[in-house]
């Protein structure tokens, strides 16, 4: 793999706490010490973060999609029928 | 629970799933939420949030087996309801100060950037999603974006990962307000 994408994997690590005891102590003194590096652990969880955000985005699109079937589709009518009749018994 | 794991995998599983989801326990969520005085749109959300955690909890394989879907979404839409009668009450106290735009206003850059990713970085973000969110082991990731084998999906990944990371970077200097 190339040196980039190795320190990446490695910033990925120190990240996701998935680096012995040993190597973290290793990765934070170089941190110390790298400016560079502890740049692109800053936005390297920055990405997580926006990873996260746009995983969350698209599952409620998706969950809407879901929705939008279920409740104007003839195919379902039976469901939705079943679902505004709890709110028409009021 | 496996559920999740098993259908959540793709685009097509996922639609599969929320649809039997909503089948089996839209109807006691929306009767507990009648019940308590809320609307047919009130019950749809609090669902919907219901949905999205406990699809998070599942795809990190933090929900027990034993429990039943129905049973734990029901569970998690009624702390949600409760959550939000006693957040409603606290923001009518309040004589109409409603701060739910000063908190969009704090994500105006965040979502400027979210836009900007959608559109410029779509198939790298739907890659990353796969592995980070969604959870996918690398070997199902790597047959469902048509890669050779594990090692090229892993060096696809981090590949990505750098791409997204220089233009969150690049961006940030844009949006002075991100993440500062």
């Amino acid at each position: 793999m190339r040196t980039s994408l190795a320190e990446t994997e490695q910033i990925e690590a120190h990240l996701l706490q998935q680096t012995s005891p040993g190597d973290a102590l290793v990765f934070e003194a170089t941190l110390l010490l790298d400016d560079e590096l502890a740049d692109k652990l800053h936005w390297q969880k920055a990405t997580y973060s926006m990873i996260k955000l746009y995983g969350r985005k698209q599952l409620r699109q998706e969950i809407e999609a879901a929705h939008q079937t279920l409740f104007n589709t003839d195919k379902h009518k039976s469901f939705s029928e079943k679902i505004r009749q709890i709110f028409r018994k009021r | 629970m496996q559920f999740v794991q098993v259908l959540g995998r793709t685009t097509d599983g996922r639609e599969k799933l929320f649809m039997a989801l909503y089948k089996s326990a839209f109807p006691t969520v929306a009767r507990y939420v009648c019940k308590m005085g809320g609307t047919f749109d009130e019950a749809k959300d609090i669902f919907q949030d219901a949905l999205v955690i406990y699809y998070e909890k599942a795809a990190a394989g933090a929900v027990k087996l034993n429990t039943s879907e129905k049973a734990y979404l029901l569970g998690i839409s009624k702390h949600l309801w409760l959550h939000r009668f006693k957040q409603n009450t606290l923001q009518a106290s309040l004589d109409g100060i409603d701060l739910s735009d000063e908190t969009q206003e704090d994500n105006y850059s965040e979502s400027r950037l979210m836009h900007f990713l959608e559109m410029a970085g779509a198939k790298c973000m739907q890659l990353l999603r796969s592995f980070y969110y969604d959870q996918l082991p690398l070997g199902e990731a790597a047959k469902l974006f048509g890669f050779s084998g594990v090692r090229s999906a892993t060096v696809q990944k981090y590949k990505c990962l750098e791409k997204v990371r220089e233009t969150i970077k690049q961006k940030s200097l844009t949006y002075e307000d991100f993440l500062s």
